[in-house]
């Protein structure tokens, strides 16, 4: 199950990568910079075992617990 | 950085009603319930209270753009304060907004396995509805303008299938009346009122509006239907399970399946579903495109369409971080979303009014003091 997932995310990550390219090759560095940085992070993120790890929902939610223990 | 980098114009009030779409789509399901929680049987009042946060963060957002046409909060919150802190609070804003989205898309999904579709992974329905919500973004404001004015109409038709359920209304529901006070109906309203403060979403959006000094009558008309709108649901629900509303995680399907005319017109709980993930789809497109449109003119690019995918992927990744269990809540929304997107630019207008005061004070002595050289120059 997991290497499933790992290789269809990375497949899914190429084909995106396939499709955006020809438009993208046109546009200045800084388009290419940011459209790879942010797909890479997508990348990394989906193959790890995320719905078990801290995140940032947990980051706010220990940043907000004195408010959010007046609402119980 | 002249150039705009969204080509579309909306009406103000297709505007109006994306951000219609955008508060009712989430709050009208579960509102009854999470306020009902707190305020008991006076959980109609809650809606009007926290409407006062959407109608300031309504004015905020149009004072703002009157001062900044042609821009939004990514773009001019360096020129408030300061080029450093501007962007970090950019930065903040855009995080915020990613945040959001993969809560809203997660807590879309949690609501279609929990009622309707308990056998599919909730992967697959997170991947359909984001891979929806790209289509729409890439092809831009107008169309998600256009889809809003549409839908906005779909939207409504529940409302009018509300009065079958006369028959089981009980109107001792509502008393007694403030038994313990105003407090329990202000704690009810918290949860909404973080809702409302989503009007900033008007921020991304009043840019490219063709009519923009119409901005805060349509504004002040989304947060004025919506408030009509969550009152009347609240009311209803109350009217048919009186204390006991805040039991049902949806109370609103749960009160739709009641409906039962000569055996004929049922299940309309289906039809309350397939109208709200049409207001659904334009809720997370409107959060999806500001991320996108926020992200784009953070990092100064020069195009927003080649990042669409690669921040639909990372929604998708945040709407399973660290929420391993269906309904793990998340207690610290009613707080965030009003600092991001009230108290926050509150504070941004406060800075732009006291420096467009300096700005005009110096202007003035600077103007004085020329005047006077020039009438010494004279009498020399």
């Amino acid at each position: 199950m997991k290497w499933v997932q790992i290789v269809a995310m990375s497949v899914l990550a190429c084909i995106l990568f396939a499709l955006e390219w020809p438009r993208l090759s046109r546009l200045p560095k800084r388009d290419k910079a940011a459209f790879i940085t942010l797909l890479f992070v997508a990348w990394v993120l989906s193959m790890l075992d995320l719905p078990n790890l801290p995140g940032p929902t947990t980051f706010i939610n220990a940043l907000f617990r004195p408010l959010g223990q007046y609402l119980e | 950085m002249g150039r705009l980098l969204e080509q579309g114009k909306i009406s103000s009030s297709q505007m109006s009603k994306m951000l219609f779409l955008v508060i009712v789509a989430s709050t009208v399901i579960s509102v009854p319930s999470l306020t009902g929680k707190y305020a008991q049987n006076d959980l109609w009042l809650s809606p009007i209270l926290a409407s006062l946060i959407g109608f300031l963060t309504v004015f905020i957002v149009f004072s703002l753009n009157r001062l900044y046409p042609q821009q939004t909060v990514i773009q001019y919150s360096p020129d408030i304060i300061g080029k450093v802190p501007g962007k970090i609070f950019g930065l903040l804003l855009l995080f915020f907004y990613l945040h959001i989205t993969g809560l809203i898309v997660r807590n879309y999904a949690e609501f279609i396995m929990g009622n309707f579709l308990p056998q599919t992974p909730i992967s697959i329905v997170i991947f359909t509805m984001i891979a929806v919500c790209v289509y729409g973004v890439k092809a831009g404001i107008e169309t998600i303008g256009r889809t809003a004015q549409v839908f906005f109409f779909f939207f409504l038709f529940p409302l009018i299938l509300m009065p079958f359920l006369l028959r089981d209304m009980h109107l001792d529901f509502v008393f007694p009346m403030f038994e313990h006070g105003l407090l329990p109906a202000l704690k009810g309203a918290i949860i909404p009122q973080a809702y409302f403060s989503e009007m900033f979403l008007m921020s991304f959006l009043l840019p490219y509006v063709t009519d923009p000094e119409k901005g805060m009558r349509a504004g002040m008309l989304a947060t004025l239907g919506v408030a009509v709108v969550l009152t009347g649901v609240n009311i209803f629900i109350l009217l048919v399970f009186g204390r006991q509303s805040s039991d049902y995680l949806y109370p609103v399907m749960a009160a739709f399946r009641y409906i039962s005319i000569a055996d004929f017109i049922e299940n309309l709980d289906s039809v309350v579903m397939t109208v709200w993930i049409l207001g659904m789809y334009v809720k997370i497109s409107v959060f999806y495109y500001a991320t996108v449109l926020g992200t784009s003119q953070w990092l100064e690019l020069s195009d927003y369409r080649p990042i669409v995918i690669p921040i639909g992927m990372l929604i998708a990744a945040i709407s399973f971080w660290s929420m391993p269990n269906i309904n793990a809540p998340v207690i610290s929304f009613p707080f965030y979303s009003p600092l991001m997107q009230t108290i926050c630019p509150l504070l941004l207008l406060g800075v732009a009014y006291l420096r467009k005061k300096g700005k005009r004070q110096s202007q003035a002595q600077t103007a004085a003091a020329s005047g006077s050289v020039h009438s010494e120059k004279q009498e020399g």
